[in-house]
């Protein structure tokens, strides 16, 4: 390798950085680039940028949804690791896991995830997870008092529509209006409801009749929900 | 959805792991698991093992979640990293040698129409990087294309090429060289 390693060249940590990155080390070579990577921060750096030179290269694989079973085993795996802040938790991703669950229930548990201070002229996002596909991104914007909605993976069914919920500290869903399947939502939220659309207040979605609700709490299933936060 | 949105929502949700948030991992994981199976699925061929690779990525994404740091890298290296060292580490433990057609066949996956790619950000990085690909020599970016998509060794590379181990690793740490040379231009 003498043609590659003259003075202007890289040098050898830097290649065999490349090489680690790239993935064509084996056996004791790879072991050895694992460990300094553990205790050199040098060396680390080195790598790190060798990842991102490469990782545009995955732009050409296709995205493959992997089996809503994958997501159960990696919420059982933390579970057995027992790292959560709180075991409540626990019950929340179990109840999500299921997407299925009475009003009453996600009153409840609103209790449980609302320990945030209330926080207001940053953008507010959530992520409205169900544990499989359905779910939506919404982002708050509390200067025009409008919260905006885009699908993600939702898939539309024809006879119910989602719903989309603020549940704030007191546990009581609150109506804020239908959501689309196939396009961004924007919906002017009233007054009293802003002042609610705080950091850490959950929003759900909920599957209703053509419409909405019509007694002004969810009456179907809630599919998912999700906390606003701070970006 | 938004590029810039993406990007945004994975770092912060990255950012709540630390203090025991599963919400946030699970929003990164539905961000992001459909390109990360992909890329699993294609280091591994197999669907179970790439669902293993998938569940070990994530919990690693859990432990380490406080060892990412925005101001320094991109979320989307970062988490591709992970699961191409779990796929590889999972591919040499079985000491298995898949992909071992003839060496051509790595270079079978055509280049997306721009902006296919919803899951990653640096479109312009992309573009930049088959550039400074297109100045290899064609064995050089062969050789690349077949470590960074089936994972092969520099053992498996010689072996598929059908040149002596030596010259394989001449030829990918050349490879290496020029595109760090052209890519820092």
């Amino acid at each position: 390798m003498s043609d590659i390693h003259h003075d202007s060249g890289p040098t050898a940590d830097e290649l065999i950085a490349a090489e680690y990155a790239l993935g064509v080390l084996s056996g004791a070579e790879r072991t050895t680039a694992e460990q300094r990577l553990a205790r050199e921060p040098a060396f680390a750096r080195l790598v790190a940028a060798w990842e991102a030179r490469l990782a545009p290269l995955v732009a050409e694989i296709d995205e493959v949804s992997p089996p809503p079973e994958v997501w159960d085993r990696i919420a059982a795996a933390l579970s057995v690791r027992r790292e959560t802040r709180s075991g409540l938790w626990s019950s929340l991703a179990f109840w999500r896991g299921f997407g299925l669950v009475s009003a009453l229930a996600v009153g409840c548990l609103a209790l449980v995830v609302y320990f945030g201070a209330p926080y207001r002229g940053e953008p507010l996002v959530a992520a409205i997870d169900g544990g499989g596909h359905h779910h939506f991104v919404a982002m708050v914007d509390a200067k025009r008092g409008t919260i905006a909605v885009a699908p993600a993976a939702f898939s539309a069914d024809a006879s119910r529509v989602p719903e989309l919920w603020l549940i704030p500290s007191d546990g009581k869903p609150r109506p804020l209006g239908i959501l689309r399947a196939d396009r961004t939502v924007t919906i002017a939220v009233p007054d009293d409801l802003a002042a609610l659309a705080v950091s850490n207040t959950v929003l759900a979605v909920s599957l209703e009749p053509p419409g909405g609700s019509s007694t002004g709490q969810p009456t179907g299933p809630v599919i998912a929900t999700g906390k606003l936060t701070n970006l | 959805m938004d590029l810039d949105a993406n990007r945004s929502l994975i770092v912060a949700a990255l950012a709540r792991i630390p203090g025991g948030d599963r919400a946030a991992l699970q929003t990164v994981y539905r961000l992001t698991s459909g390109k990360l199976f992909g890329v699993a699925l294609r280091i591994l061929g197999e669907r179970t093992e790439a669902e293993d690779v998938l569940q070990e990525t994530y919990v690693t994404v859990w432990q380490k979640a406080s060892a990412f740091d925005a101001t320094r890298a991109s979320p989307m290296s970062w988490l591709i990293a992970i699961a191409r060292n779990r796929a590889i580490d999972r591919l040499r433990a079985a000491g298995r040698n898949r992909h071992m057609a003839s060496i051509e066949t790595a270079a079978d996956i055509v280049d997306p129409a721009p902006g296919a790619d919803s899951a990653l950000e640096e479109s312009e990085a992309n573009a930049k990087l088959h550039i400074c690909l297109d100045t290899l020599a064609e064995r050089e970016r062969t050789a690349l294309r077949a470590t960074f998509f089936d994972g092969n060794t520099y053992e498996e590379l010689a072996a598929r090429a059908c040149v002596p181990l030596g010259t394989m690793k001449s030829t990918i740490r050349r490879a290496l060289i020029k595109l760090k040379a052209c890519l820092d231009q």
